[in-house]
């Protein structure tokens, strides 16, 4: 599904943000995304939305070096992938369904398949009940309840997430994990970025730390830190 | 397509009433430059008529007194068959002068007019146009002659001034087209900054850069057609009612060609200022 070959990428700056990257990630898998803040991981996702590209190597994703996309074809690159973010990036001004509907709108999908997919996936994350209100009178996990639902509404083959339990607290954070591994066996690839170590201790999905733009580690069953002793 | 057609549509008119003081002085200043156009391209085709009339037409015109004798009239005729600088003379009667005077003349200032007070004329061309200084100076002192008139030289001043105005006009105009242009750009930055909350969700979930852009620049668009539609009320009313339009007998479509001059560089600089702030400050 995704295949980083040799990628590196330097910021204008100078900076390295990722040296000599390689990794497969299969069609259904979950991976989470670690290592402390300026590794690389938040230039990791950047690169697969194809945000950047890379100064090196190149990006497969379904097959296709994505470097190689024309311009214009990025968008539908895009709809391929779902985002959430740690801010949520919620419209305040507009419902917890019209911010889900938005995301069908703007790809221009009619309003008959707007109609009954927002529902169907407001039931999923179990918002039914909040669907008119505004995200301002929604809790956080609710809040990023929302946010998982517009990234997933349009049925993306790659869910990524940056950090998108670090403004949650623990019940809520579980919530959204459970949201996710749900989607996640509905054969969607899930990345994950995050710094919350009990979180992936307790999954034990495959980890890939980053550590100064290398990557250190990519354990099949992994748990946060290396230092933890675990034994393959 | 209809899906987008209404977005567009909902997204154009929701940013333009969100910055409607903007909005407001963007097209006001379309409307004043466009303005300013349309009247410098209708003072030059004035000038073109007035020309294109002195180049076929009458170009000294020998006024006799109303009550001149046919004798004093056949007098003139006689000289006029003489001389040997006038290519050729046609008589005009009391009748005839009044029929051309209500044409020309707008209702308010021919009502008072009669038959017996309009003078009959002589309408001549001479072999060349500087001749008409001498025949003016033959026949303004001889019996019956009221006046005599060569407009050459009175065209000649208003084609200077009308250049010198519409250079003038032009100038001024270029400066508001742009000052225009920069506003509406300004008022779709503004747009787009409002917005860019939502402009980031769109390309997040992949929206396309063209579904993005239009409804920026349809807002364009509309600021420089009403500016236009402003400047196009403006110009007919001054073709309307301004004397000029009465002496030069400026026709319909002079005017239809100007307003879609002014429709045309209204819906321009309309678009260009959008896709100038489009390209700077909405990235996709």
């Amino acid at each position: 599904m995704i295949r980083f070959e040799n990628v590196s990428k330097t910021y204008k700056n100078g900076t390295p943000a990722l040296k000599d990257i390689s990794l497969d990630i299969e069609k259904g898998e979950f991976v989470f995304l670690v290592g402390a803040s300026g590794s690389g991981k938040t230039t990791f996702l950047r690169l697969l939305l194809r945000e950047e590209l890379p100064d090196q190597g190149r990006i497969l994703e379904a097959g296709r070096d994505i470097g190689e996309l024309p311009k214009w074809r990025v968008p539908y690159l895009r709809r391929n992938i779902g985002c959430v973010f740690q801010d949520f990036r919620l419209l305040p001004n507009k419902t917890v369904f019209e911010n889900v509907a938005f995301a069908l709108e703007v790809i221009g999908r009619p309003r008959t398949t707007v109609e009954s997919q927002v529902p169907q996936i407001l039931e999923l994350v179990g918002l039914t009940d909040k669907s008119n209100n505004l995200p301002g009178e929604l809790s956080g996990g609710e809040q990023q309840r929302v946010a998982v639902a517009r990234a997933f509404v349009n049925r993306p083959l790659i869910l990524l997430a940056d950090e998108p339990t670090g403004n949650l607290d623990p019940a809520n954070s579980e919530s959204i994990m459970a949201l996710l591994e749900r989607i996640n066996r509905t054969g969607t690839t899930v990345v994950m970025a995050t710094h919350d170590k009990a979180l992936v201790d307790r999954m034990r999905r495959r980890v890939v730390e980053l550590d100064r733009g290398e990557m250190i580690r990519d354990q099949v069953r992994g748990v946060y830190g290396i230092d933890e002793g675990v034994t393959l | 397509m209809r899906v987008y057609l209404r977005y567009a549509v909902r997204e154009t008119f929701s940013n333009l009433w969100r910055n409607r003081m903007m909005t407001i002085a963007a097209v006001l200043t379309v409307a004043v430059s466009l303005s300013l156009v349309g009247s410098a391209l209708l003072l030059k085709q004035s000038a073109a008529q007035a020309s294109a009339q002195w180049q076929q037409g009458t170009r000294v015109t020998i006024w006799m007194q109303p009550t001149a004798t046919t004798a004093e009239i056949a007098n003139v005729q006689s000289q006029l068959a003489n001389l040997p600088i006038v290519k050729r003379c046609e008589f005009f009667t009391q009748q005839q002068d009044y029929n051309e005077a209500i044409k020309i003349l707008p209702p308010s200032e021919s009502k008072v007019l009669t038959v017996a007070a309009m003078p009959p004329s002589f309408r001549c061309v001479p072999t060349v146009p500087a001749n008409a200084f001498t025949v003016e100076a033959t026949f303004s002192n001889q019996p019956g002659v009221y006046q005599v008139t060569a407009p050459e030289q009175q065209i000649r001043e208003m084609n200077h001034a009308i250049r010198v105005l519409q250079i003038v006009f032009l100038a001024l105009a270029g400066v508001l087209l742009l000052s225009a242009t920069v506003l509406i750009l300004n008022t779709i930055r503004m747009a787009i900054f409002a917005r860019r909350r939502e402009v980031s969700v769109m390309k997040l979930v992949g929206a396309t850069n063209w579904f993005i852009r239009i409804p920026y620049i349809t807002e364009g668009f509309i600021q420089g057609l009403l500016g236009s539609a402003v400047a196009i009320g403006a110009v007919t009313a001054l073709h309307t009612w301004y004397p000029l339009h009465n002496e030069f007998q400026l026709s319909m479509s002079a005017l239809l060609g100007t307003n879609a001059v002014v429709l045309i560089v209204g819906v321009l600089i309309g678009s260009v200022g959008s896709a100038i702030a489009i390209r700077r400050f909405l990235d996709v």
